[in-house]
């Protein structure tokens, strides 16, 4: 499992097995829930070329790495509507997400979302899940100003001017990605756990 | 042997022991991850000798039966010669979408002209193996599990 932030997806070209890249990586389309990443909308390749007709869902991606987004061939795009058809609701949940303000079901606001952390499994067919939101911290974290990682729940809250978390984040936060993996399963664990 | 050490070999006639090419480049089939054939500098007759026509690949000339052998390039061997077929100095991205680094050499076998490893510039040496493709923007490889 690896950890990457979407904003560094973006731009990344996306190529196939035979090393011909057909497109970069527009936006993200996250999956209804928000709690994963559905696919992509796609760019031409260079300065002046827009954006492309095609999308490329998670399904026909064969790799997410940290220099290109694989695919077998060109056949695995598909018209940009029936990506986020299958995505549904959320195309721009990405816009939504960025500049929201966090906050814990206790009403406490830890910061607003700059960018989303996303991790991808080593296997293909693994979902791309979304784990956690890189924040510009308030002074409720003890830390205003800079930017903090906070894991997420399986699913969340979200009305695009809030983002709700369960208060115990505070105690997952992390400073860079590297720890951050840990983090997210103690997390993830704590709020499936008996207790 | 490397393409650096066979690039300038002489392409000897075993007929009347005449040098007829000198060799300029290779051109790499990614589906048989081997050499398909042999770019000369440029001859009266043309400038491609297909593998397969080789007597030889020696340590120190490449020898043919005849220069009647060299030629234009057929169809499937023309469609790997352009530049973005070229192996030498391309980037080298794993199928898991990580860059390894840039093509700095390739190891071959002279005797079958299989692509036996990449040697790539900063990075380990990849088995020739695990060649996936060859195009524009970048040499696959199998990313290792």
């Amino acid at each position: 499992m690896r950890l990457m932030r979407t904003s560094e997806i973006a731009k990344r070209p996306v190529v196939t097995m035979a090393g011909e890249d057909v497109a970069q990586i527009k936006d993200i389309v996250y999956a209804a829930d928000g709690g994963s990443v559905g696919g992509f909308t796609l760019a031409g390749r260079g300065l002046f070329s827009g954006p492309r007709k095609e999308g490329l869902a998670w399904e026909s991606v064969a790799a997410l790495g940290a220099d290109a987004v694989m695919i077998s061939d060109e056949s695995a795009l598909e018209p940009v509507g029936a990506v986020v058809d299958k995505s549904r609701g959320a195309a721009s949940g990405a816009g939504d997400v960025l500049g929201s303000q966090v906050l814990t079901d206790d009403g406490v606001a830890l910061g607003t979302v700059h960018d989303v952390v996303v991790s991808v499994g080593e296997s293909a067919g693994s979902q791309c899940d979304v784990v956690g939101y890189e924040v510009e911290s308030s002074e409720n974290l003890g830390t205003q100003g800079e930017l903090v990682l906070i894991p997420l729940p399986d699913t969340i809250a979200a009305s695009g001017e809030h983002l709700m978390v369960p208060r115990s984040v505070k105690e997952f936060v992390s400073r860079d990605l590297a720890g951050f993996g840990a983090a997210v399963d103690t997390f993830r664990a704590q709020l499936n756990g008996p207790s | 042997m490397m393409f650096s050490a066979a690039t300038g070999h002489k392409v000897v006639s075993s007929s009347d022991a005449s040098t007829v090419g000198k060799v300029k480049g290779f051109v790499v089939d990614p589906a048989s991850r081997s050499v398909v054939a042999i770019r000369l500098k440029k001859t009266d007759s043309g400038d491609t000798l297909r593998w397969s026509d080789l007597t030889a690949f020696g340590a120190d000339a490449v020898t043919v039966t005849g220069a009647d052998l060299i030629g234009e390039p057929d169809e499937s061997v023309a469609a790997l010669t352009d530049k973005d077929h070229k192996v030498l100095g391309k980037r080298v991205l794993t199928s898991a979408g990580d860059e390894l680094g840039s093509v700095k050499d390739v190891d071959f076998d002279p005797d079958s002209g299989s692509v036996l490893a990449l040697v790539l510039k900063d990075s380990a040496d990849v088995a020739g193996s695990r060649l996936l493709g060859v195009g524009s923007y970048a040499v696959v490889v199998r990313a290792e599990s």
